[in-house]
């Protein structure tokens, strides 16, 4: 069963030891060429942290299970720091096609809970497969030229 | 499918990273050899909050595509120093800008004056026309053949030219292989 960007923003994080709340998911850091989730930025502002996918126990409907508040960290470098800052996150980014013409805004990311793998992009009232992303970044999400918006 | 541009509807694309997908810089000019019909680079200016001329230079071998939204280029080092751009991008000539030129047929007809290019965007950007303003007032769009005679005040077109001036970009784009074919019968 897949999940969404949409629906996970704001779903409470757990320690799994202590079973603390440890803040809420705000923003996903994909790995676009893994076609992943590479971490899940927990809070926002100067408290946003990171959470690697790795240390998810599970992506669960209700709380994002992690095994204690040690797995979450920093951000490190620029690309996660632009990814606590909100600045990376697809969903409401323009998308455009290697060829330089813009499919659409993104309204939704699905992704499977159990593997971190991210399945489709939905762009108006289109849906495209996830395989077909080059890039992601602050400014848009580039798909391959099979995307191409028809005129 | 063709898409047809003028300069003035590149300049202010944002240049856009296909594998970062972050804004790098935007176009501020095009860089077009009139003779060979090429366009040959971009000037760029700055992005965002301190935006302004940039230093940079990107070279048209180094475009991964122009469309509609933005021109794509692979990563950052497609931005070039204009030392390290070959000449005709770091240096172009600038007695050759044809904007302003009245366009003349070879008959001594004067087809009017141009304002701006127009580019066969896409994978590369081949300058197939120029928007014209017409004598008689009011704009058009003339086919370019591949070569053409430039002097920095006048350029000279055939004469078949005049049948093949069109009102908008999509009239030029469908003109411009029936142009060209019409040229390599004479």
């Amino acid at each position: 069963m897949s999940d969404s960007f949409r629906s996970a923003t704001g779903r409470k994080v757990v320690s799994r030891a202590s079973a603390a709340d440890l803040g809420m998911v705000s923003y996903f850091l994909v790995d676009v060429g893994q076609r992943r989730i590479a971490s899940v930025v927990v809070g926002r502002g100067k408290k946003a942290r990171l959470v690697d996918w790795a240390q998810v126990s599970g992506f669960g409907p209700d709380a994002v299970m992690v095994s204690d508040e040690g797995a979450l960290r920093p951000a490190a470098g620029d690309r996660e720091q632009a990814a606590a800052d909100g600045k990376l996150d697809m969903l409401g980014k323009r998308t455009l096609t290697e060829r330089g013409n813009k499919v659409g805004t993104i309204g939704d990311v699905t992704f499977d809970p159990a593997t971190g793998v991210v399945e489709m992009l939905q762009i108006s009232d289109r849906t495209i497969p996830a395989d077909t992303m080059l890039g992601s970044g602050t400014y848009a999400v580039v798909v391959d030229a099979s995307q191409e918006p028809v005129p | 499918m063709k898409l047809l541009m003028t300069a003035s509807q590149i300049n202010g694309l944002p240049v856009v990273t296909v594998h970062g997908g972050d804004d790098v810089a935007e176009v501020r000019d095009v860089i077009y050899n009139p003779e060979a019909g090429r366009l040959v680079g971009l000037t760029l200016n700055k992005r965002g909050f301190f935006s302004g001329r940039s230093r940079e230079v990107l070279p048209a071998e180094a475009i991964h595509a122009i469309g509609r939204d933005a021109v794509m280029i692979a990563d950052e080092s497609s931005l070039v120093a204009p030392a390290d751009a070959p000449d005709d991008v770091g240096h172009p000539a600038t007695d050759r800008n044809v904007i302003g030129n009245d366009v003349l047929t070879e008959g001594g007809t004067s087809l009017g004056v141009v304002r701006d290019l127009a580019l066969l965007v896409g994978s590369a950007g081949e300058v197939v026309g120029y928007q014209i303003e017409k004598p008689a007032g009011g704009h058009g769009y003339i086919p370019l053949p591949a070569q053409l005679a430039v002097s920095g005040a006048a350029l000279v077109v055939p004469d078949v030219t005049q049948e093949f001036i069109r009102d908008d970009l999509v009239g030029l784009g469908a003109a411009v292989d029936d142009f060209r074919a019409r040229l390599g019968m004479q």
